[in-house]
């Protein structure tokens, strides 16, 4: 290596030094990098050389005058006339900054949300090898994509395909134990109710490299009974300490303490996978012969393929899978068209980035992003960009009038065309990046309540090295946008007509400004009428009918702590004066209460008839009257009935489903057989946006969910003597309970999420329209002022000068009416596809949706009308 | 105006260039700083300090000899003026004074220059 500086080194320290330093320095810097040589490397002198060469980018160093700065003095006079215009017209200069501020601020916020939403899982070391295996079946064609597997399939995926390196199971059931859990530290008495418990391979945390702060994913959880939390688990129930090897009783379970076996880091937000508490599989089996069982499906499967191995040749390689295991299951249970029926089923593998958005659609019971939704989103902030650039355009060829003298004498000494465009375009550039700023202050202060309004706790980007390049190229380029249409218009001007005084008034009404304040409303309108259907929608569901009491019930979760004394704890709570009924199961019509699958099919039709898949679930005797669910035809469970304990209630869609008409007293049968003694009217018990599926009831014991209607409004006081019920049952464990209503609303919170989003955004394009608006019309009337005067001093009305300022604009709004009421239409229309139950879009919201654009831009207009109606003639004419 | 405090860095810098005397240039300066303190700084940072201990009126500077390994350049040689001097002993008197005050070490520790 040569032992001389780096040239380009010292080239860019010439560059930028002061003259009568550089033989100082450069001798101090010959002088280092002679000793590095010497002390280090040549290599290190180097890089040493660098930098001290950045090091000296310090003002004291820099050249005073910039010689090599072509246009310096130019584009400072640029800046200079461009900052005294901004000065000269406060009002005009705030309104241009203000909007384009509040446009940047939507679009940076949206951005962020949107960035955001693509990053979910993405971080994972090997990332783009880590797959999800999905199976696809195909029925009455139409395609169906599950992530459940039999426990079976993912060690045989393993042993089948030698591309696949990793396999790791997970099961998030909750009839397993998975989900919410009663846990504490062994040697504790108070249980804590946590979520997140999931059973997992011991390779699932080695393949998403998770990273371990005690133990190690190689042996973290290969001991069975054996668990791995994360770190703010192991802080709030081993503070300050290594709990490995710590034990931790789950679900109150005494006889089955869990090891804990290595602690990881949280998961980051932005990933699907929100568990904390990671039991063993290995070694675990949920009944006999369990883990060998093709029949149930209960284990999304996740697998890393080997480096360079192709998913889509592999696709159609495990679509073996279904003949080589599933079939002969088939035929021993003795399916119709065993052969035929298999040939439906197919495998995808998912990458994992792609799952949180779900672009397939695959039913895995998790919270998905929408693609379609960040797509919305993304144009809506682009279209409030827009309204800020037309606002900008707008205002500034309507204040043409001001610069025409400018132009004319800056063409008179000899500027050309194109260095006045440079001019305004550096203006224009100058004023985005104000904006910027501005924008970025806005953004950053509203950021919390963004937040909030879209349910996410992401971090404002400061910490990130592209936030100030992005805002100087972002101010560079759409202030190139926003700038060129005016600069060529302001450019353009002939010096002989402008110094003449032709132009001094400026241009009326030209055309395109017409067009753009048009777009503008257009847009806001079309906003403004989507809040209103969204809004109306997300009503519709919250209180439609849907099949049962969701008012006055308080469900009491983790009742099954109570053990034997569940029917004692009923009973006590029935003598309570307010409480009217109480029932005592799981299975409740609100998402994230239990579930469970079964197939059905009419007595004695087993492997004759398809079954038919529906939900099968276990109440008591006073279920359909605490959720006041109507029966149809038969009747309710009865506890004088001992027979009852043979007999099932379906729901409608059930009975028509089996092809029942007469369905009371005939029998159906899952694992066993039941009786049919009632039918109840159809309740949704899944999201409202889909069909009710099958449904059948029998009694039974699921104990951890105890809902209580109450027979009266005063719910404090129904909570009061509830919660000193529990508290004689069960003094350690504090009472949990929520609202049955407030837990149905949540199930539709991202309806209500879209629809506040909306409303924000239909509002702020509606305030940076406005601003335009308002800008324009005190133009307006400033360039009439004089003509005004004339009027008013020949006798016209107050009524009629207003009339005559606000009519044209009256007319615009009127336009953008018409253009964005059938867009509105379409794409609300497109929106409201999804739901089955959907509101009817009615000629109302568009008339309300009208003339509230229309009021809001008189108002805006007619405050300078009015202003200068009032205004005594005699200010404006006195001067000249 | 001039700003005439001295900071915790101008004050060591200050005071190694009065240590190194004839030697006292940006570099030498740099590299005693390294070699006292075993903290890293750039010439260009004990430039721009030198540049403005000069403007407040505590160094003077005058261009020196020139050696082979500089490429025949010369090097700026500072030297503290008196006002200078006057400031170092100013924040001395003033870090004496603050420790005498503080309890836990008043009449313990002697610095054997009172």
């Amino acid at each position: 290596m040569r032992k001389n500086p780096p040239r380009r080194a010292q080239r860019l320290l010439l560059w930028f030094l002061r003259e009568d330093l550089a033989e100082e320095v450069l001798g101090d810097m010959a002088e280092k990098f002679a000793l590095m040589v010497a002390k280090k490397s040549a290599f290190r002198a180097k890089l040493n050389y660098w930098y001290q060469v950045l090091n000296y980018i310090r003002p004291f160093a820099f050249r005073k005058s910039r010689k090599y700065f072509n246009h310096y003095a130019m584009l400072e006079n640029y800046f200079k006339i461009g900052w005294r215009n901004m000065s000269k017209q406060k009002t005009y200069s705030s309104i241009k900054v203000g909007g384009f501020a509040l446009g940047i601020a939507a679009c940076l916020t949206i951005a962020l949300f949107i960035r955001n939403e693509l990053s979910y899982d993405t971080n994972y070391p090997n990332g783009d090898r880590i797959y999800r295996v999905v199976e696809q079946y195909t029925e009455k064609g139409k395609m169906m994509r599950g992530v459940h597997l039999p426990a079976p399939a993912g060690p045989a995926i393993k042993q089948d395909y030698p591309e696949i390196d990793l396999v790791a199971r997970i099961n998030p059931v909750e009839l397993f134990g998975a989900g919410s859990n009663d846990v504490r530290a062994d040697g504790t008495i108070e249980n804590t109710n946590e979520d997140g418990f999931v059973w997992s391979d011991p390779e699932f945390l080695q393949m998403l490299d998770a990273t371990f702060i005690y133990g190690n994913a190689r042996s973290a959880l290969t001991e069975p009974n054996s668990m791995v939390i994360t770190k703010s688990k192991a802080d709030k129930y081993f503070p300050e300490q290594d709990p490995i090897g710590k034990l931790m009783i789950v679900a109150n379970d005494q006889s089955q303490p869990y090891k804990i076996g290595g602690v990881i880091a949280d998961f980051p937000v932005t990933s699907h996978f929100n568990y904390s508490f990671f039991m063993t599989l290995s070694g675990k089996e949920f009944g006999r012969g369990e883990q060998t069982n093709w029949r149930n499906s209960n284990y999304p499967t996740y697998v890393v393929l080997h480096p360079g191995a192709d998913p889509v040749a592999l696709e159609k390689k495990l679509s073996m899978l279904g003949e080589k295991y599933y079939l002969p299951m088939m035929i021993e249970s003795g399916f119709p068209n065993a052969k035929e029926e298999i040939k439906n089923l197919s495998y995808k593998l998912q990458p994992i980035d792609e799952i949180y958005l779900n672009e397939l659609d695959v039913r895995d019971g998790l919270n998905h992003g929408d693609i379609r939704f960040l797509w919305l989103a993304g144009a809506v902030a682009v279209f409030i960009l827009l309204i800020a650039c037309i606002n900008f355009i707008n205002l500034s060829t309507a204040k043409s009038a001001n610069r025409a003298k400018e132009v004319g004498l800056r063409k008179v000494v000899g500027s050309f065309r194109k260095n006045l465009i440079g001019q305004f375009l550096s203006e224009s550039v100058l004023f985005t990046f104000f904006s910027f700023l501005l924008g970025l202050a806005i953004a950053a202060l509203s950021f919390p309540m963004f937040n909030t309004l879209v349910g996410r706790t992401m971090v404002f980007p400061w910490h990130e090295w592209w936030l100030f390049p992005m805002i100087i190229t972002g101010s560079i380029v759409v202030g190139f946008i926003a700038g060129i249409y005016p600069s060529f218009y302001l450019s353009a001007f002939r010096p002989i007509d402008v110094l003449k005084g032709k132009i001094a008034r400026g241009s009326k009404n030209p055309l395109t400004r017409n067009v753009l304040v048009v777009f503008q409303f257009t847009t806001s309108i079309v906003l403004v009428i989507s809040t209103f259907v969204i809004y109306r929608q997300m009503q519709h569901i919250l209180t439609t009918r849907v099949g049962f009491e969701k008012d006055q019930v308080v469900m009491i979760q983790g009742a099954n702590m109570l053990g034997d004394k569940i029917k004692t704890f009923k009973e006590e709570l029935l003598r309570q004066p307010n409480v009217q009924h109480v029932t005592i199961s799981d299975y409740l019509p609100i998402r994230g209460t239990k579930r469970n699958g079964n197939s059905f099919v009419n007595e004695g039709k087993r492997g004759v008839d398809d079954g038919l898949g529906g939900q099968f679930w276990l109440v008591d005797n006073d279920y359909l009257k605490t959720l006041g669910i109507r029966v149809a035809q038969g009747r309710d469970f009865s506890p004088d009935m001992p027979t009852d304990n043979e007999a099932a209630i379906i729901n409608q869609t059930m009975a028509r489903e089996l092809g029942l008409t007469d369905p009371v007293g005939k029998r159906i049968e899952n694992w066993k057989k039941w009786t049919i003694i009632g039918v109840v009217e159809d309740f949704n018990f899944e999201s409202i946006k889909e069909k009710v599926r099958p449904l059948c009831m029998v009694l039974g014991n699921s104990p951890s969910i105890v809902s209580v209607k109450a027979n009266s409004t005063d719910m404090s006081g129904t909570l009061e003597s509830i919660s000193k019920v529990w508290r004689q049952f069960a003094p350690h464990q504090p009472i949990r309970y929520t609202f049955m209503n407030e837990s149905y609303a949540r199930m539709y919170e991202d309806v209500e999420r879209m629809g506040r989003i909306f409303t924000t955004f239909a509002v702020l394009a509606i305030i940076v329209a406005c601003l335009g608006l308002f800008g324009l019309s005190s133009f307006i009337v400033e360039q009439r002022s004089k003509e005004i005067s004339i009027r008013l001093v020949l006798g016209a009305s107050m009524n009629s000068i207003v009339q005559m300022l606000t009519r044209n604009f009256v007319k615009l709004v009127l336009i953008s009416f018409v253009i964005a009421a059938p867009i509105a239409w379409y794409l609300m229309q497109k929106w409201l596809q999804d739901f089955v139950q959907k509101v009817d879009i009615t000629w109302d919201l568009f008339l309300v949706a009208g003339l509230l654009a229309l009021v809001i831009a008189l108002v805006t207009v007619s405050y300078q009308a009015i202003r200068a109606a009032v205004m005594s003639p005699v200010n404006s004419l006195k001067s000249e | 105006m001039i700003e005439t405090r001295l900071g915790e860095f101008e004050e060591v810098i200050l005071l190694l260039v009065g240590i190194l005397g004839e030697e006292a240039y940006a570099f030498r300066i740099a590299e005693e700083f390294e070699s006292q303190t075993s903290r890293s700084v750039s010439i260009g940072a004990v430039h721009s300090t030198l540049t403005r201990l000069e403007e407040k009126g505590f160094v003077n500077s005058a261009m020196g000899q020139s050696t082979a390994e500089r490429g025949g350049r010369r090097k700026r040689i500072y030297s503290i003026t008196a006002y200078g001097r006057r400031a170092l002993e100013a924040a001395m008197d003033f870090r004496l004074s603050l420790w005498r005050q503080y309890p836990a070490f008043s009449g313990k520790v002697n610095y054997g220059l009172s």
